[in-house]
């Protein structure tokens, strides 16, 4: 079966991040997270992959072009204009043949376990099209799902209204017969029109996911993803060429790629991961979920704390990250600080389209994006998104005048 | 608690008896077996685990065979070792035998045979049976004569069946008490403790009888009395249950598949003829003391069933778990017990009803399973048809239970004049909305009670609390959280709370609250003023309700809305409520849902 990955999307509510890459280019627990469902993909069987991009395209491209993914055969379609999911999805539609099923993902899913598996099956047993449908931890934000008790979806509505409604929702995943590109053209282009059209005319089963399952939508929604992955390891992974130096210590599972090189007195508190060439300072703490990419470098006696960064960056010495992301080749100045709590323990917002957005979090760092350089001696407040590209001044107590 | 397949007739037996106990695997699984006959004489392959680990760790579909047996374990007696699994072989190996259920003298049976040399491998009952088969042959040289031999010698219950060297074609088997079954296929023959054992291939059974035994083979089969020794004609039974139905079908688990077909259930036992209810009605009505017995959920349905008859027919109708009946109950021949039971093989229950036959009494049943045991031996079986219920906790039989109890209660309240034939049809009404009902409660609030059961599945205490009939109610959600999530949860009365137990309430244990409709005033007040003691000393308290949320306030730590219904199906609703909230909690606790520890789907041990 062929496979359709949605990576075309821009993803505005996944700022600062998406400014410069598509959100299936983001980077949590060692790898993109489209690294992550062709991994999946390529367990589940599936080997002839199609993904849609538009969007900061040339990032995704040329990591498809530089990654070689064992045996599968990835292929490339450009969505040029942004014209929704719908018309994302007819991209591909000289490449599914007549009275073929397709598997069409959402770039932005994360799950710890095999979803495509799972729906491939439901597919075998219906023999006909099917959607996956899980259990999100709210249902704001989805289509509530109908059924009966043969698992044919009867009705979709989109965001519920009323008390305590809440149902299961569709979760990025289907396969879908190639007749579905006519109904796309006869419904305007609309994903949500044609499934409620395919859910009459020919019928749509349910495929249930109980596993983890989240759609990334906003930054902080990152660390989320960062952790279903890394729960769902099983074993460390420290590649031969990593030198460790004496009093190193490390505990629960981690994934420490080629070259790294990690100094004495380090400790490492799993699950967490280090990218390729990077280096790790002295007496350095490096708590639960830390996620760090290739070359980055961590100076002395620095504690990072579930925090994600991208590739590239480099933190300064006796500096905290926590509970934050870190874009690439960021340049974090020695002793700076994300501060990660309100005083009063409130939940921390994040401005977000120009309005204070509740994340429900207690505890929430900052932001950062690409490219930014933030002087020593810093203090970040909570929830803070920092723009690409920005440079902030180190903060003196004692300036040069 | 066990199950036995068998398979005669094609080259490949070996994949046809898997299909066969994994499909019995709900009946028992921490080890199975299979004991297959080649050129080279018996092959018998075992281990630990389930059905599909155990095939792939002993490589058994490698074995091409034209017959054999097979057997999926629960443990009674002895541990759960490979040594303890079935088959188990004569020491001369031309014999292995299967079996299910208990042979009561085996410690006297093995001592005499381990003076004769004979050899044994397991600390289990059944192993005295291929030996004692192996000293027959030798004396009658004569397979037939020698299985009678043996039985002879058996006291207990049993469900057996063996294969043997020296009549390579056929499949003995004989039962007493525990369950056993023929499948009638073209090309092959089976044998199995249920239909599940051959219902991929083969639509046609026949149900053997107590102290009957089968010869079967490849073309046919033979069944005859083995007190009496004569040939038994028997019929063909034809199952209605296609396999489809007994597959997963996309569902995650058959628990959360079974909770959804609770509609279709419904209405089936709804649809059950009136004729059927009727003399129901009459045996309770003619009856001086009518009794009901359950165990397990069942004993809850039936406490329900208490209640119902009370309120809505004006007759007092006790309810006794099945395993106290015979020290409790003063049952004689003007009574009249009425058993429900899903598998119709619950040993408890069974034995309820023989005691209550013993002393003359006229007995009744609802089940599930048409052919069990229980159906059989009972004066008056009704059939619930609510279609297998695979997963090992009981959801859709219990609700379907209930519907039936339900409309009993109604016409014994018409034939006793304490309801009016309008007030009859109001509730009938009322039962029939109940379908659609649950429907929509699943379609739009799944989600939502995923992420309470989700938010709370660390909580190690609960308590469940009701009034009047959601008393059995909270017990029987109770049940189901203990059952499937494995968490202490305990039933109880609201009015228990005054009387000491409210001294647990502190932050380490969680309430959940069946509260009726507002319409029930004095249940309704008397259940909030419960609450409100629990609120009152800081405990969590999860309210089920019917009503607004402005109605109550502040009153509960958290809330579970559901639409307004009329009183008679309130409680029945909360039911599948609970349902889901144990479906829940147990997956986000990654239980094993549809096969939990320390439960067999038909408990049919003592």
């Amino acid at each position: 079966m062929k496979a359709v990955i949605l990576a075309a999307g821009k993803g505005d509510n996944l700022k600062p991040f998406t400014d410069t890459r598509p959100c299936p280019m983001i980077g949590v627990a060692g790898k993109y997270l489209l690294d992550h469902s062709l991994d999946l993909l390529q367990k589940a069987g599936i080997n002839d992959i199609f993904v849609v991009v538009g969007h900061q395209k040339d990032k995704l491209v040329e990591q498809i072009g530089e990654h070689v993914h064992n045996g599968l055969n990835l292929q490339y379609v450009e969505q040029k204009r942004s014209g929704g999911i719908g018309d994302a999805v007819l991209k591909v539609q000289d490449k599914i043949l007549p009275g073929e099923y397709f598997l069409l993902i959402y770039g932005d899913i994360v799950t710890a376990d095999n979803i495509f598996t799972k729906t491939q099956q439901s597919f075998h047993a219906f023999k006909g099209p099917v959607a996956s449908i899980c259990l999100p931890p709210s249902n704001e934000m989805f289509g509530n799902v109908f059924l009966n008790a043969n698992m044919n979806i009867t009705k979709i509505i989109e965001k519920p209204k009323g008390d305590n409604l809440g149902n299961y929702v569709l979760s990025g995943v289907y396969i879908l017969p190639e007749s579905f590109f006519s109904l796309l053209e006869t419904n305007g282009r609309s994903m949500e029109k044609a499934i409620k059209a395919l859910v009459k005319d020919e019928g749509l089963r349910a495929s249930m996911w109980e596993d983890e399952w989240m759609d990334v939508v906003y930054p902080w929604e990152i660390l989320r993803a960062n952790k279903i992955i890394m729960d769902s390891w099983e074993r460390s992974e420290i590649s031969k060429t990593v030198t460790l130096e004496a009093n190193v210590t490390i505990s629960g599972t981690v994934h420490i790629e080629d070259d790294v090189i990690i100094k004495a007195g380090a400790v490492l508190e799993g699950p967490c991961s280090i990218g390729k060439g990077s280096y790790i300072g002295n007496n350095s703490l490096l708590r639960s979920y830390t996620a760090l990419g290739d070359n980055c470098s961590v100076g002395y006696g620095v504690e990072l704390k579930n925090c994600v960064v991208q590739k590239h960056s480099h933190i300064g010495r006796l500096s905290f990250i926590g509970d934050s992301v870190l874009g690439e080749n960021v340049d974090i100045g020695a002793g700076s600080m994300t501060v990660n709590r309100q005083l009063d323990w409130s939940t921390i917002k994040v401005k977000h389209q120009k309005k204070a957005k509740d994340t429900g979090i207690l505890k929430l760092g900052a932001f950062i994006g690409d490219d930014v350089v933030i002087g020593a001696g810093n203090t970040i407040e909570p929830g803070t998104i920092v723009p690409p590209g920005k440079v902030l001044p180190a903060h003196y107590s004692v300036p040069n005048k | 608690m066990c199950g036995i397949a068998g398979a005669v007739g094609l080259k490949d037996i070996s994949n046809v008896l898997f299909d066969g106990i994994r499909n019995l695997e709900y009946r028992g699984y921490d080890s199975c077996g299979v004991a297959l006959i080649n050129g080279k004489g018996i092959v018998v392959k075992k281990n630990v685990g389930g059905v599909g680990d155990v095939y792939q760790k002993e490589n058994i579909l490698r074995h091409a065979s034209h017959m054999g047996i097979a057997h999926t374990r629960w443990a009674t007696h002895g541990q759960v070792t490979r040594n303890n699994t079935h088959p188990f072989l004569s020491c001369d190996n031309n014999f292995a035998v299967i079996h299910n259920g208990i042979i009561s003298n085996h410690l006297e049976l093995k001592n005499r045979l381990q003076k004769e040399g004979h050899r044994f491998q397991s600390e289990t009952d059944t192993e005295v049976i291929p030996h004692l088969l192996e000293n027959a042959y030798k004396k009658t040289g004569n397979v037939e004569a020698s299985l009678l031999l043996a039985l002879k010698q058996l006291e207990g219950t049993f469900a057996m069946a063996f294969i043997s060297n020296h009549e390579p074609n056929q499949i003995y088997c004989a039962k007493r008490e525990s369950p056993l079954l023929l499948g009638i296929g073209d090309e092959v023959k089976f044998i199995g403790s249920d239909f599940n054992a051959f219902i991929d291939h083969t639509k046609n059974a026949v149900i053997i009888d107590d102290d009957e035994y089968a010869i079967v083979s490849k073309d046919g089969y033979t069944v005859k009395n083995f007190v009496t020794m004569e040939e038994v004609e028997k019929s063909i039974t034809r199952i209605e249950w296609d396999s489809e139905t007994s597959k997963k079908g996309g569902y995650p688990h058959y628990m959360l598949k079974e909770i959804y077909e609770q509609p279709q259930t419904i209405l089936n036992a709804m649809e059950v003829e009136e004729g059927t209810i009727d003399g129901l009605v009459n045996m309770i009505h003619k009856s001086k003391s009518a009794q009901l017995v359950g165990v397990g959920t069942t004993y809850y349905v039936t406490m329900y069933a208490n209640y119902i008859f009370s309120s809505l027919a004006g007759r007092y109708i006790p309810a006794i778990s099945s395993d106290e009946f015979v020290s409790l109950s003063p049952v004689d021949k003007d009574s009249f017990v009425l058993a429900a039971s899903q598998s119709g093989e619950t040993y408890d229950t069974i034995s309820a009803l023989k005691h209550a036959k013993a002393r003359g009494a006229k007995t009744g049943a609802i089940v599930n399973v048409m052919g069990s045991t229980l159906s059989r031996m009972v004066d008056y079986p009704v059939l619930q048809g609510s279609g297998p219920e695979i997963c090992v906790i009981s959801t859709k039989a219990a609700l379907a239970q209930m519907i039936l109890l339900t409309r009993t209660a109604l016409k014994l309240g018409v034939k006793n004049k304490k309801l009016t034939q309008k007030k009859y049809n109001e509730y009938i009404e009322s039962l029939k909305s109940l379908p659609g009902i649950i429907e929509g409660i699943l379609n739009e609030r799944s989600g939502f009670i995923h992420r309470i059961a989700h938010s709370h599945r660390n909580v190690k205490h609960w308590l469940y609390l009701g009034r009047g009939m959601y008393y059995p109610i909270a017990l029987e959600s109770a049940l189901k959280m203990k059952e499937v999530a494995y968490i202490h949860a305990e039933g109880m009365p609201c009015g228990f709370l005054k009387h000491g137990t409210l001294a647990m309430i502190d932050s380490e244990i969680n309430s959940i609250v069946f509260v009726p409709p507002s319409s029930e005033k004095v249940l309704y007040e008397s259940t909030l003023a419960s609450v409100a003691e629990i609120r009152a000393r800081d405990g969590y308290v999860l309210g089920i309700h019917f009503e607004e949320r402005n109605h109550s306030k502040g009153l509960y730590s958290e809330e579970l809305i559901l639409p307004p219904v009329p009183p008679v199906i309130a409680p029945l609703i909360q039911m599948v409520i609970a349902q889901l909230f144990a479906y829940f909690t147990a997956t986000s606790l990654k239980r094993n849902v549809d096969k939990p520890r320390s439960l067999a789907k038909s408990v049919t041990v003592g």
